[in-house]
């Protein structure tokens, strides 16, 4: 009787936590059925690389999204990168206990804050900012560019990879920091050559899923990014990233057929993109977790 | 296995009956009604919504805005009873089921911040629907000097919406396009572009007018002003098309037409074929009959008898 009970928990259980997967394939295959009445009418080569995003007249160039995404999400990994590697360096190897568990809370708030406040806060501070820093490099902007979303897009990530960070040091064995320095090296010697070195795996896996969590970020970024269907060719200029596409758009998908399918396939590119970078992520994670042991 | 069986059955049970009370007789309504959908009818909602529960406290009403595109596909989709649209409905959605309800009618106007230098030109000349064209659809890059015969270089910064809305569909359709070939940067909502506009000197934008007028001055909301349209081209803004002063002054250029439609247009509330709930069905034949006098102190323009009869046929099938 306790054997049936014990098997049922087991299967259940089992049952609960493949949920998850189940959920993600079911969310994929649903995407895909949807879009395949645009990929039925258009090449894949013309949804992805044309520009013209015209719903009306039949044309549904993914490009300038796709371009945009990325201009914003690199733009924003080059400035929260070095900070959040340098940060959570100092907070792992220099700073004094008490200053680590300080900061801790404030980077879990920070990680916590909605989406919509940053955006708030992007059109109220970064918009200006930027429209007054543009005439000093030449160009106008009208302060709605990838730059903002960038600016806003990067302190959003800088708790996810700071934690993250923080975890892949903590991993690095005691041991090896202590031998670095009986043999004479400094503390900023150990780092660089010990830590950092040792943790460089996990240093791109955290760097990897900040990517991905920028890739996705929706309301703060279309609030401030400017929404225009171009090719975005200076971080002055406006764009329009594939998640706002989507959040923008929601409501034309009932009014025009092939719309519904365009969108479908426009989340289907987002789904996979951060789906593999967060599979490869974690793949590296496990790795380094079961080295330590 | 037994009591929870028991359980069950008197719950159940008990949800039936409480289920077959909410339409009792004598005319009073229970339920909840949901509405979603255009900021341009946000304000008149949550007025309906108010009085009609002042009369008939059983029912409790939640209205969200989103755009009118938003609006249109939640009430398709069934995620809520009520769906408020500030433009046409298009074919595909009429197909789809949508009925629509012309429920009251205002208009989108384009706006300046109040700090722009031209101000007092801009004012005295207005702009054409030529130059709107120049702007929005073929992307020209204007100065203010070029708009109003001055020597003005200061580039005009145009603006439009980011979701798919009503005000924006109308702005288009005013100038003979749809929403997609408005060119300019996108922001997202109606408090979003009216924010934009105010914020930037050089900026020219479009908003409904329950967000260009503040509703208890009148007047322009802080930090905007109206750009009067100069209808007939003379560059000359005279007292037959000087309007914009305050919100009465717009809303009745509007009734008697001398504000053009487009960009003044019908608002629509639109539900899933013949709304099934009592409730709804109620609420709707209040707003296209009682509910009609809360329309001129709201900021909107009243509509014809016609109109409202050829809406209640609609409701009840006729």
């Amino acid at each position: 009787m306790r054997r049936a009970l014990d098997r049922a928990a087991k299967r259940s259980m089992r049952l609960v936590s493949a949920l998850p997967g189940i959920l993600v394939g079911a969310i994929l295959i649903g995407l895909f059925l949807k879009s395949r009445a645009v990929l039925s009418l258009q090449p894949l080569t013309r949804l992805l690389f044309s520009s013209a995003w015209k719903p009306l007249k039949g044309q549904f160039g993914l490009l300038a999204f796709l371009s945009g995404t990325l201009w914003v999400t690199l733009a924003a990994m080059i400035l929260a990168v070095p900070v959040a590697l340098l940060t959570a360096v100092y907070l792992s190897e220099f700073a004094p206990r008490f200053v680590r568990s300080l900061s801790k809370p404030f980077i879990d708030l920070l990680a916590g804050i909605p989406s919509v406040i940053f955006g708030v806060w992007g059109v109220l501070l970064v918009v200006p900012l930027v429209a007054r820093l543009a005439p000093l490099f030449g160009a106008y902007s009208s302060g709605y560019s990838v730059l903002a979303g960038a600016i806003v897009l990067a302190i959003m990530i800088l708790p996810t990879i700071i934690l993250v960070s923080l975890e892949v040091f903590a991993a690095v064995s005691r041991d090896l920091r202590d031998a670095s320095l009986a043999l004479g090296a400094t503390r900023w010697e150990t780092v660089k050559h010990v830590v950092l070195r040792k943790g460089a795996q996990g240093l791109v896996a955290a760097v990897v899923l900040g990517f991905s969590r920028a890739f996705g970020e929706t309301m703060a970024v279309l609030m401030v990014v400017g929404n225009v269907a171009r090719v975005p060719k200076s971080p002055f200029d406006p764009a329009y990233p594939l998640p706002a596409l989507i959040a923008n758009n929601y409501g034309e998908m009932m009014s025009i057929p092939q719309t519904e399918s365009a969108l479908m396939f426009s989340a289907l590119v987002l789904l996979l993109i951060v789906l593999i970078f967060n599979f490869g992520a974690r793949l590296i994670l496990t790795r380094i977790e079961r080295r330590i042991q | 296995m037994k009591k929870f069986a028991a359980l069950t059955a008197i719950a159940l049970a008990w949800m039936s009956v409480a289920a077959a009370s909410l339409a009792t007789a004598s005319g009073a309504v229970q339920g909840k009604i949901s509405i979603s959908g255009a900021w341009a009818l946000y304000p008149m909602a949550l007025k309906w919504a108010e009085e009609f529960h002042k009369i008939q406290p059983g029912v409790a009403i939640d209205v969200q805005a989103g755009g009118a595109g938003k609006g249109i596909a939640d009430a398709l989709a069934g995620m809520v009873d009520i769906g408020m649209v500030s433009r046409d409905i298009q074919p595909a959605e009429v197909q789809k089921g949508a009925l629509a309800l012309a429920v009251t009618k205002d208009g989108v106007v384009p706006t300046v911040s109040a700090a722009n230098p031209n101000l007092a030109a801009l004012l005295k000349k207005g702009m054409t629907k030529a130059q709107f064209a120049d702007l929005w659809i073929l992307e020209k890059a204007l100065t203010w000097g070029e708009i109003l015969g001055t020597s003005d270089k200061s580039p005009v910064h145009v603006f439009t919406r980011s979701d798919a809305c009503g005000a924006a569909e109308t702005w288009a359709a005013f100038l003979g396009k749809r929403q997609e070939d408005l060119a300019g940067i996108g922001v997202y909502g109606d408090p979003g572009l009216a924010d934009a506009a105010r914020r930037d000197p050089l900026a020219l934008g479009y908003n409904n007018i329950n967000f260009a007028y503040d509703a208890k001055t009148l007047r322009p909301v802080a930090g905007l002003a109206v750009v009067p349209i100069d209808l007939d081209g003379d560059r000359v803004i005279g007292s037959a098309e000087n309007f914009y002063a305050t919100r009465d002054d717009i809303t009745a250029a509007i009734a008697d037409k001398r504000y053009p439609s487009p960009p003044a247009r019908d608002l629509y509330f639109v539900t899933k074929g013949r709304p099934s709930s009592p409730a709804v069905a109620e609420f709707l034949r209040w707003v296209l009959t009682e509910g009609q006098k809360y329309i001129p102190e709201t900021g909107y323009i009243k509509l014809s008898p016609d109109t409202l009869k050829a809406g209640l046929d609609k409701l009840a099938g006729r």
